[in-house]
């Protein structure tokens, strides 16, 4: 089975105090450190895992400048055979609209499968993955857990709320976007990633794409950004933790749930 | 004709989702506001008649009952939808951001061209055009979001962004929609639902919740927690990252793909609070945070928080509790 | 000596078929030497021959083991003596004479006696050894070649009874009158008829050139090859403890490699080959090592064992080369459990009388691991967060010098680069994000605000010295950090480092070949202390103290007195030692795999060494690094001692002082 496995790079905002720039737009990103977003390493251990199983190929998309490359490595040590960048030029590009450069590249190429991440962790928008479905018209499901390989079709689980998961089939080709928790990425090693250096990364241009810039006008656009508004949030219990442990256990015994 | 707001109600199991009755929320607050009639688009089964459940709630209901619509199916919601919006010309249609709405409305505004923001916790009116407000960065920031100019907005929801109590007291009519054709074969084909939530400890029911998050860091230390709990009588959930790496079963998790609960203290030790994670806590009156990083969103439901690390808190409170 | 009836033509095919056996079983050990991976070991060549002369000759490890270890010696030493007289025999049998020119006079008369004492000696000894083996055995054997060691034991006594016999026999043929030890041998046979002694003689004499040869072609098939490659593996020791090996020597590019670490038995080194045929079996390694008395999956002993045992069935002396052998990791000869249960503690490397090593073994096996993505799941996490923030808790860089917010007036220069300071003070992942650590950071600092020193931290800059993802195999990680934190630190001038962590002292002193001195702060404050720059205000009166040694300052680096010195200079309470202490030191827990995986044992390491505290009645435990400190104050608490029993860092100790 070929599959081709949409990536992207976003921030590690892990207890970062995050700020924004004075253009209001963005953060500032200077200081931070970028990993593979996590839905997308879920979906990309997916995609390897079927390619192993089924002897097929995986490509691995990306859109972003140079830097972005990062992912593509990750993904050729992990085991993809082939990595496409698509230049970003210095756009902020909506998800409309990474979803139309996408589809331009994925139509020129051979798959079965295409998976995304169900939703990136910096924006989440949770919506590149439906919107490229419908570009190139393949069925689609969000938010998968679980795959299950049959002849031309594939059994999916999908995750609802409430602990509620829908299983269905879809026919191939189609396109899933993945959630967390499908499987158990593996690890790849920075020496792994050293060596996927000199394999072949492809790079795109917009242009190459027979795309205007000028028509890649975003549908959503941001206005500003600011700080959560101090609501009246919670009562800060203060002290060394013995006090804190004694107005926690004094907390609980009002609330009645400890004697 | 008066404009509209078009608001796709999501049914499951033969019930309407609670998020309906919040985008419906958010429809009559836009609607009072601009003057714009809120309508209610209700794809279900022959046998089925959810409408009466949105009575009060919205100025019409279009109903369309056909076979197979008992169940969402994305290919057929989006012919249907299309077709509704070519006739009516909404000013805005409002979606789900569920796994379901994930999945329609991506590819609606694909297909019709209209501009989309997803995963909104808030909409206003300004000069015509829709202002969004979103949650990026796990909540650490707020983005303010336009659109593109349109005929049309999609709008999809985050649950739990509205407060839903009764109904507004609105005439609701209810119209059957006739004549729209429904694609009989479809690509993706529902075969059942699962539930996962079922496990050896039910924690929707109990009064008291030890709840664990990310801020564990390691699968061992789980022990200090289970013995906290069990010394307090509390049962342990957890958040969503806990069960992907599966340290705990499924059936401990708590939030929006997990379970809702509702104790009487929830006591979150080292989850940060993600939304998906505080839906499924709205119904607890007394929310307990403890976690290192006091910007975490947590402390924003929480009634009390500590900023600590959460095994001096665990440590001092076996040690105030005794032997 | 006397005409044997046993034509010399004899001798001659035998002993050549015997040396031919020999030779080949030989020279296929040593074909897998040659297949196996490079190992530079001729550096420092006078430390070698000392170690070759103290450790080999000497075997000054032996005695560490008191009863069996002077049991062993004795055996050894006979085997030096006796060496001669093998030779001897073997060219009588052979009907040349090429020991005739010092087969007389006074030499010759004192090597007699000295072959009678140590015959006699050795016979005994070895009877003794089979009698402690069948009486007494100990644990450490379990899983070792039991029947070999009794029968070379027996075939050891064999010879020598054999030589007691031909000499004595000798002795009343020959009619020699001198007092000699073989003559006393000969008295039981004074009634013999001639024609007796005469069978005895031949018989004992054959029968003991029979043995030798049979011993001698044992010798490669068996654990007793280490009668001849003990030496040799002694001289080629790995002389510089804490550090590890890397990927591979003598290999500019590692990426063009297949794979890192190990696979493949071949893809060890010479000398780690070499260390498996080398391995006795006494299990002084096992003994001692803190995973195999916690129940734990590793046994050194058995790791060496296993994989002796596969290198001679897919290399068998009979056959000649075969290519592809199977790996050996993942569960085909060394399972996960074992590869991942070590410490890297280094017990089993300070004890082993013959110098194996265990660690860079275990490391290059995980390397391997880690590089398939065959590690523990657990680990992934931990790696990203030190790739990306430097830290294995994914901490923003940011905030890594946020513990000096606590230091209240004390002034913590955080350097750029391009600064210029006397001290730098390293301060590494843990004591600058772990809470309990933290203290720890900030009781040295004060401390060395005290002294008055000129100091500064990189703070923001700093990332983790990679000691800890180096041992659990992330190789190319370890290079990535330790090439960010040297370009670091050759942008800002400075005369010394201090550490306040153990083990970032070690990586950076071992692993990362700076050119400045390295110190530990224990080794630094004890300096102040001798010069007077560290006055300690007040002595401490209560309590009953113990100290524990962190194992990467003490086995791996050396450092035991220092901080006794300094507790003595703080103290004027009892300060005991444990049952194990110093280079016996048993581990806590360890810094690196055990952190992030939990590995099936029946014990905590720290729980047992609590114990070995409370025997002795301490009511402190005093260690000098920040793991060992959360290790063992976690058991205190899990064993419910918080009352009888406290974990002290020697640092906040000290401060406590000031």
């Amino acid at each position: 089975m070929d599959v081709v496995v949409c990536l992207r790079r976003v921030p590690f905002t892990q207890e970062v105090d995050l700020e924004i720039d004075k253009g209001q737009r963005q953060i500032l990103a200077e200081n931070l450190a970028f990993v593979l977003n996590d839905w997308d390493n879920y979906a990309l251990e997916e995609a390897i895992s079927l390619k192993e199983r089924t002897k097929g190929t995986v490509t691995a998309i990306t859109v972003g400048t140079e830097e972005d490359e990062e992912v593509l490595r990750r993904a050729l040590a992990m085991g993809a055979d082939t990595a496409i960048r698509i230049d970003s030029e210095g756009l902020t590009l909506d998800p409309r609209n990474i979803a139309r450069l996408l589809a331009r590249v994925i139509r020129g190429l051979r798959f079965h499968l295409i998976l995304t991440g169900a939703q990136s962790d910096d924006l989440n928008e949770g919506c590149v993955g439906a919107m490229l479905a419908e570009e190139l018209g393949l069925p689609h499901a969000s938010v998968v857990n679980k795959i299950e390989l049959g002849e031309d079709v594939l059994e999916i689980k999908v995750e609802l709320e409430g602990g509620i998961e829908e299983i269905s089939t879809i026919k191939l080709p189609c396109l899933l976007t993945i959630q967390t928790g499908i499987n158990e990425p593996r690890y790849v090693s920075v020496m792994g990633i050293r060596k996927a250096a000199k394999k072949e990364l492809k790079v795109v241009t917009i242009e190459e794409l027979s795309l205007d810039k000028e028509a890649l006008v975003p549908d959503v656009y941001v206005e500003r950004l600011f700080y959560p508004p101090e609501t009246g949030g919670a009562e800060i219990l203060e002290g060394d933790p013995h006090i804190v442990a004694e107005k926690i256990l004094r907390i609980l015994r009002e609330r009645g749930v400890i004697s | 004709m008066k404009g509209t707001i078009l608001t796709i109600a999501e049914h499951r199991q033969n019930s309407l989702r609670e998020v309906t009755f919040e985008l419906l929320a958010l429809a009559h607050e836009l609607g009072k506001a601009q003057g714009l009639e809120s309508v209610c688009l209700l794809l279900e089964g022959e046998e089925q008649s959810l409408e009466g459940e949105l009575k009060g709630w919205c100025e019409r209901v279009l109903v369309l009952k056909a076979k197979g619509l008992e169940v969402f199916n994305q290919e057929i919601w989006q012919a249907v939808i299309l077709k509704v919006m070519g006739d009516r010309r909404p000013f805005m249609v409002l979606f789900s951001h569920t796994p379901w709405g994930m999945d329609l409305a991506p590819s609606l505004s694909v297909s019709s061209g209209y501009p989309l923001a997803t995963d909104c916790v808030s909409v206003v009116i300004r000069d015509g055009t829709p202002l969004a407000t979103r949650q990026i960065y796990g909540g650490k920031l707020f983005a303010e979001v336009s659109l593109r100019p349109s005929g049309t907005y999609l709008i999809s929801l985050r649950p739990g962004s509205m407060r839903v109590e009764n109904p507004f007291g609105l005439v609701t009519q209810i119209e059957s929609l006739m004549g729209i054709e429904i694609p009989q074969k479809t690509k993706k084909v529902f075969k059942e639902f699962v539930d996962t939530g079922a496990g050896e400890i039910d924690i929707s029911q109990a009064p008291f919740l030890i709840s664990i998050g990310r801020g564990i860091g390691e699968r061992e230390k789980l022990e200090e927690i289970k013995e906290l709990a069990e010394r307090m009588g509390a049962l342990i959930s957890c958040s969503r990252p806990i069960v992907d790496k599966n340290w705990l079963p499924k059936y401990h998790q708590v939030g929006t793909s997990g379970k809702t609960v509702k104790p009487k203290v929830y006591m979150a030790l080292g989850i940060s609070g993600a939304f998906q994670h505080v839906a499924g806590i709205k119904g607890s009156p007394t929310v307990i945070a403890v976690n290192k990083d006091k910007k975490a969103p947590i402390f924003r439901v929480a009634q009390y928080g500590v900023v600590e690390d959460l095994f001096k808190i665990v440590g001092a409170l076996k040690e105030t509790l005794g032997g | 000596m006397l005409e044997l009836w046993t034509p010399k033509y004899l001798f001659w095919p035998i002993l050549l078929i015997a040396l031919f056996a020999f030779l080949r079983s030989i020279l296929s050990r040593i074909q897998v030497l040659r297949m196996a991976q490079k190992d530079p070991r001729l550096d420092h060549l006078k430390e070698r021959f000392r170690s070759l002369l103290l450790d080999g000759i000497m075997q000054w490890r032996q005695p560490r083991y008191p009863f069996s270890g002077i049991l062993h010696l004795v055996i050894f030493w006979g085997f030096v003596v006796l060496s001669l007289r093998s030779l001897q025999l073997l060219s009588y049998g052979l009907g040349i004479s090429i020991l005739s020119p010092f087969e007389t006079g006074a030499f010759w008369d004192l090597y007699g006696l000295l072959k009678d004492v140590f015959e006699i000696l050795v016979l005994f000894t070895c009877l003794l050894s089979m009698a402690r083996r069948l009486l007494f055995n100990p644990p450490r054997y379990k899983g070792s070649h039991e029947a070999e060691a009794y029968l070379v034991l027996g075939l050891i006594s064999f010879l020598m009874i054999t030589d007691i016999l031909f000499e004595a026999s000798y002795c009343l043929l020959a009619e020699k009158n001198e007092l000699s030890i073989s003559q006393a041998m000969a008295i039981p046979f004074l009634k013999f008829s001639r024609t007796s002694l005469e069978v005895i003689y031949n018989l004992s004499f054959v029968l003991h050139i029979l043995a030798f040869l049979f011993f001698l072609n044992l010798l490669p098939l068996s654990k007793h090859f280490h009668i001849i490659t003990a030496l040799p593996n002694v001289f080629f020791r790995k002389l510089k403890t804490g550090s590890i090996k890397p990927v591979r020597y003598n290999v500019q590019d590692i990426e063009d490699l297949e794979y890192s670490g190990t696979k493949y038995i071949y893809d060890l080194t010479w000398k780690h080959i070499l260390d498996i045929y080398t391995c006795t079996e006494c299990g002084r390694c096992s003994d001692n090592c803190p995973a195999n008395l916690v129940g734990r999956e590793l046994s050194p002993k058995m790791l060496t064992l296993k994989l002796r045992e596969s290198i001679y069935k897919t290399y068998p002396v009979t056959v000649q080369k075969k290519e592809r052998p199977n790996p050996i990791i993942p569960g085909e000869v060394i399972g996960e459990g074992e590869i991942w249960s070590c410490t890297t503690c280094g017990a089993c490397e300070r004890e082993c009388p013959v110098f194996i090593e265990y660690i860079d073994k275990i490391v290059d096996m995980r390397r391997y691991l880690i590089e398939q993505g065959q590690g523990p799941s657990s680990f992934n996490q931990v790696f990203i967060n030190v790739e990306k923030t430097g830290n294995p808790f994914g901490k923003p860089p940011a905030k890594r010098a946020d513990w000096a917010k606590e230091a209240g007036e004390i002034p913590v220069r955080i350097l750029k680069k391009g600064d210029q300071v006397e001290t730098l003070l390293f301060v590494d992942s843990y004591p600058s994000f772990d809470p309990k650590a933290n203290e720890v950071t900030l009781s040295v600092v004060r401390g060395l605000h005290k002294m008055g020193e000129d100091f500064g931290i990189l703070g923001p800059l700093e990332r983790d010295s990679g000691h800890q993802v180096r041992r659990m195999g992330e190789e190319g990680l370890f290079e990535l950090l330790r090439e960010k934190n040297r370009n670091l630190l050759s942008e800002i001038r400075f005369k010394r480092i201090v550490t306040i962590d153990p083990h970032s002292f070690n990586t950076l002193k071992n692993d990362y070949g700076l050119q400045i001195p390295i110190y530990h702060y224990s080794q630094y404050l004890y300096l102040a202390l001798e010069n007077g720059r560290l006055k300690p205000k007040r002595v401490i009166r209560e309590g009953t103290y113990t100290y524990h040694d962190p194992c990467y300052l003490g086995r791996h680096n050396g450092i035991y007195g220092e901080p006794r010195e300094l507790l003595k200079g703080i103290l004027d309470a009892p300060l005991r030692e444990m049952s194990k202490s110093r280079d016996r030191s048993l581990c806590c827990g360890g810094a690196d795999v055990g952190l992030w995986y939990e590995v099936r044992e029946e014990e905590r390491m720290a729980s047992k060494r609590v114990k070995m505290a409370l025997e002795i009645g301490a009511d402190h435990i005093v260690t000098a690094c920040p793991f060992c400190m959360i290790h063992l104050e976690d058991a205190v608490k899990t064993m419910g001692l918080e009352e009888r029993l406290m974990v002290v860092d020697l640092m906040g100790l000290i401060d406590s002082c000031l």
